[in-house]
């Protein structure tokens, strides 16, 4: 299918996506002031360049027709798995866990990719197995790639994107008419799973949560003096906040990750309540967006990819804020669109991309 | 199917809706809730800055003609950031630079830099009050180093990690030139003894507290912060040193455990010297417990700092002066005034009798001061009566401290009628210095009576003090008036009369000089022995017009059997110490400065 025209395009879903970008550039901008390591490794500008990479990306995906990213997506698949394995064994250590591909230019992190390619993956095979979802074995199908890259993602440990992984493909699962007896399978499961997996989480993992649940007041230091920090950052915001480049606990470095995981905290401060709920409200308004793009779409395969990236956004989006917010425990997942790192603002504009390329063409049976 | 996906993609859209929805509350439950109010505290509280107390710089001490005697100068704690230090060959070659710069034990700096790195453990320091010329030459190490790094060479020393703290160190430019007087401070920032001590506040100045914010974008300033007041002593250095040179050489002649000596302006209470043995190099002070051990046995008195203020002791026949001075000034006798000396007295069940036991039949009151009878004094005590003779005692300040402005100054003791130990014979023994007990600084004041027209003057070190550019004096400070004027320039009189009549060790040439002698037996547990003594020579002049008062105290001379006696010893270091004290003083003979007077 050829693009024939640019009427369809989602204009909104593109300028939602760029002004949190933009705001993002500023936002870490300021974070980022007074540390001289960052400032020193031009963090800003290589943030600014994935931004203008990114923006290319959409326009070729957009006019690239969505039903290649079936190929594509095998393509993907071999090559991330690859990178998941190679790091498996001998990737760069970065805050205890081994998560960055060093490529020349620059860390790749192929985790942020794996997201993107569950998607594509899952929705392909829902595509064409929706009418089969009733037999539990194709369930089980459905499973066995997107658990090949969980595999390794576990063991580099990053818990909380084997996490996204799953969720992605659960949430597709569903959307494809997953039967309700499965479902209450998969809800026992998911009830069942923490409390046996518990063990073979890592030392930080687990500290994380029990932080989590046994807060402990007068920590300096660690997770719990992150999350301590992050709801003085919130806190100290006020109605209309303390001003950009004005917020202390952002400028001052008590916030520790403040240009990434932490950087909803840093918003929250400089720009206050209201600042905030604007971000928070322009997320979801992106979130339905795509929604939207998911029921237009003509073909299952469409809505399915529109829907994995609509979970794929929410989810990190709930997760990062809600962790801001301390209602979730730590995990080092990014604010899409937000947080500081190329690997993830390339792979969600990417996801931009294909949203675009299926609402854009979603119209092309009416003629 | 595509309702039924309809229904999903619907039910999921809630969710969404739903998630949203909590998020803005929680967000509103920390930012807008009354909640919120301890986040916002919070954070322009604790997290927005630090309060620092900055030290001003202390003080500084100088003499009276404004020669420095305690400063203060710039030294470095060098210490290490555990954090920072390069972890292949960090802690050797910092180990390697600091024992080859600083002569340190390589050993030692090693275990320190190898202390692993904790958030508890950050900090250790290494050396300390390294000067700052040594401190210069490693920072220069570390430049090396640093510039070594960025050009890429890769042979290079990793000095990451070092850290220098300077800070203001007191030194004492003249070592232990009037040590007893100045005291000292250790590196600690504490002060003890002497002028350091008793004007601790006022050379410290006052902390000052300041909120620094964190925030580099916010403007703070860090005002000047006051010194603390400099002092200048009433102290001459010229003077200290020759005092301090000649009970040196005293104490090496007679072969004393110790030698004390204070000189004084009795119109002021100026102490122009104050000097015993040992004396403390100021910038050693760790050699403290050296030179004044504490004693072994608990029931020994500890060694004194500052023998003038804190030690007391039977001052002995120096102390017949001040009898002489009552019985004069309440008209119990007169210079002329005969007394037939038998050669004993009976007072309060014991028998007196002079020191050497011998009866001097007819002596007026010169006689018995030149002889220094004690069956005479005794007399007149029982003559003045207990009463009076104990008021006088107490009004020429015995018993009680003299208010000197050095820390350390002890009472002695002065029984008196009413006390548990006091027995009417104390009466007899303490007219001529037995059984009563003086500092050295309470002779200085008494004296100062005598040599100032009867008012007695509180004697004191500091003479003037600067604060904020402005240099404001001290006053004189009187301590009453014992006895009448005429009565202290007859006592003078009858003192310079009968140390010229004796041909005294303690004249000087062109000088007229009243004072006396005083060997005092020192009381052991045996009772006292005539073989150990505290010779001393108490003595002021000129006498017209007195200009300074002396006071030489050698604790038990044993060069020869003569040197026992304050008349041998004593009298014969004031006699030299004079000599050389009115040269520094400028003070003219007599003859010249009466002629002069005349014209």
């Amino acid at each position: 299918m050829r693009l024939s025209n640019w009427r369809h395009f989602d204009f909104w879903l593109l300028g939602a996506v760029s002004i949190l970008i933009i705001f993002s550039i500023a936002m870490i901008d300021s974070a980022i002031a007074g540390n001289i390591e960052l400032v020193e490794n031009n963090t800003l500008g290589r943030q600014i360049l994935f931004a203008g990479a990114g923006f290319i990306v959409i326009a070729l995906v957009t006019i690239l027709d969505y039903h290649v990213w079936i190929t594509i997506g095998r393509v993907l698949y071999v090559i991330v798995g690859g990178f998941l394995a190679f790091i498996a064994v001998g990737g760069e250590t970065a805050f205890g866990a081994a998560r960055w591909l060093d490529v020349g230019f620059a860390l790749v992190q192929p985790s942020e990719l794996a997201k993107i390619t569950v998607v594509i993956i899952a929705a392909d095979f829902f595509a064409h197995n929706q009418d089969k979802i009733a037999k539990f074995l194709t369930v089980i199908r459905s499973a066995i790639l997107p658990f090949g890259l969980v595999f390794f993602v576990i063991i580099q440990p990053d818990l909380s994107t084997s996490i996204v992984l799953l969720v992605i493909w659960g949430a597709l699962l569903f959307a494809s008419g997953l039967r309700l007896q499965h479902i209450l399978i998969f809800l026992g499961l998911g009830t069942v799973l923490p409390f046996i997996s518990w063990p073979f989480l890592e030392d930080y993992q687990k500290q994380r949560v029990a932080q989590f649940i046994f807060p402990d007041e007068t920590a300096r230091f660690g997770e719990e003096y992150n999350v301590l920090q992050s709801q003085i950052t919130v806190g100290s915001g006020g109605l209309t906040g303390q001003g950009y480049r004005q917020g202390s606990q952002v400028q001052l470095r008590f916030l520790k990750v403040r240009h990434s995981d932490f950087i909803f905290s840093a918003i929250a401060e400089e720009f206050g309540f209201i600042g905030s709920v604007i971000i928070i409200l322009i997320l979801f308004f992106i979130i339905f967006r795509i929604l939207r793009a998911a029921q237009l779409s003509y073909d299952t395969f469409g809505s399915m990819i529109c829907y994995g990236i609509a979970t794929l956004i929410a989810f990190q989006t709930v997760v990062n804020i809600g962790m801001n917010l301390t209602l979730l425990p730590v995990t080092g997942l990014p604010l899409p669109f937000i947080s500081q790192g190329g690997s993830s603002l390339i792979s969600l504009m990417l996801g931009i991309g294909l949203v675009e390329s299926v609402i854009a063409r979603h119209k092309v049976l009416e003629f | 199917m595509k309702n039924e996906q309809s229904w999903r993609f619907q039910m999921l859209g809630i969710g969404f809706f739903v998630i949203a929805a909590i998020l803005i509350l929680q967000t509103i439950r920390i930012q807008l809730s009354p909640e919120s109010e301890t986040f916002v505290s919070l954070a322009e509280g604790i997290y927005a800055g630090e309060e620092i107390e900055v030290l001003p710089p202390r003080g500084q001490i100088y003499d009276r003609k404004e020669n420095l005697l305690a400063g203060n100068k710039t030294v470095y704690e060098i210490g290490v950031d555990l954090q920072f230090i390069d972890p292949t060959k960090g802690a050797r070659d910092i180990s390697m630079t600091l024992s080859t710069v600083l002569g340190l034990d390589f050993n030692e700096v090693m275990n320190i830099v190898s202390t692993p790195y904790s958030p508890a453990v950050a900090y250790l320091p290494i050396a300390r009050s390294i000067p700052s010329d040594l401190a210069l030459e490693l920072l220069s190490q570390v430049a090396d180093s640093r510039n070594a790094q960025t050009e890429g060479n890769d042979d290079y020393l990793r000095l990451h990690g070092l850290d220098f703290r300077p800070s203001l160190e007191r030194r004492y430019p003249e070592q232990d030139l009037g040590s007893s007087v100045l005291g000292f401070m250790t590196q600690y920032n504490q002060s003890f003894y002497g002028v350091e001590q008793y004007y601790n506040s006022l050379l410290a100045g006052i902390p000052q507290k300041y909120w620094i914010p964190f925030d580099p974008n916010r403007v703070y300033e860090l005002p000047d912060i006051p010194s603390g007041a400099s002092l200048v002593l009433t102290i001459d250095r010229e003077i200290q040193a020759m005092v301090e040179n000649t009970i040196d050489e005293a104490k090496e002649k007679y072969d004393a455990s110790s030698a004390t000596v204070i000189v004084m302006e009795p119109k002021t209470g100026e102490i122009l010297a104050m000097a015993s043995t040992p004396r403390l190099n100021l910038n050693e002070y760790w050699l403290f417990d050296e030179l004044y051990p504490t004693p072994k046995n608990a029931d020994d008195p500890p060694v004194p700092y500052n023998r003038a203020i804190s030690q007391s002791f039977e001052p002995g026949s120096v102390f017949k002066i001040f009898t002489m001075a009552a019985a004069l000034d309440n008209g119990t006798v007169e210079r002329d005034t005969i007394f037939f000396d038998p050669g004993y007295y009976k007072v309060g069940g014991i028998t007196i009798n002079n020191w050497d036991g011998l009866a001097y039949s007819e002596q007026d009151m010169v006689g018995c001061m030149r002889y220094s009878l004690n069956v005479c004094l005794a007399w007149i005590g029982s003559e003045m009566g207990a009463d009076s003779f104990y008021d006088y005692m107490n009004a020429f300040g015995f018993g009680h401290v003299t208010g000197v402005d050095i820390t350390g100054e002890v009472t002695g003791r002065l029984k008196e009628p009413g006390d548990d130990d006091w027995w009417p014979a104390d009466l007899g023994t303490n007219t001529f210095g037995q059984g009563v007990s003086v500092t050295p600084i309470q002779i200085m004041q008494a004296v100062s009576a005598l040599a100032n027209e009867g008012r007695m003057v509180v004697p004191h070190v500091l003479k003037a003090f600067v604060d904020n550019g402005s240099q404001i004096p001290t006053h004189v400070q009187y301590a009453g008036s014992p006895i009448s004027k005429e009565t202290a320039e007859n006592i003078t009189d009858i003192l310079a009369y009968s140390l010229e009549k004796e041909a005294s060790n303690a004249l000087v040439d062109g000088y007229r000089i009243a004072g006396k002698t005083g060997t005092a037996e020192i009381p052991t547990k045996y009772g006292y022995t005539r073989e150990i003594t505290n010779a001393s020579f108490v003595g002021w002049g000129p006498t017209d017009d007195p200009q300074f008062i002396v006071y030489v105290w050698i604790e038990e001379p044993s060069a020869t059997p003569n040197s026992i006696w304050g008349s041998k010893t004593a009298a014969p270091v004031f006699s030299q110490i004079v000599e050389r004290l009115v040269v520094l003083m400028d003070l003219p003979p007599d003859q010249v400065r009466l002629s002069l007077k005349e014209n």
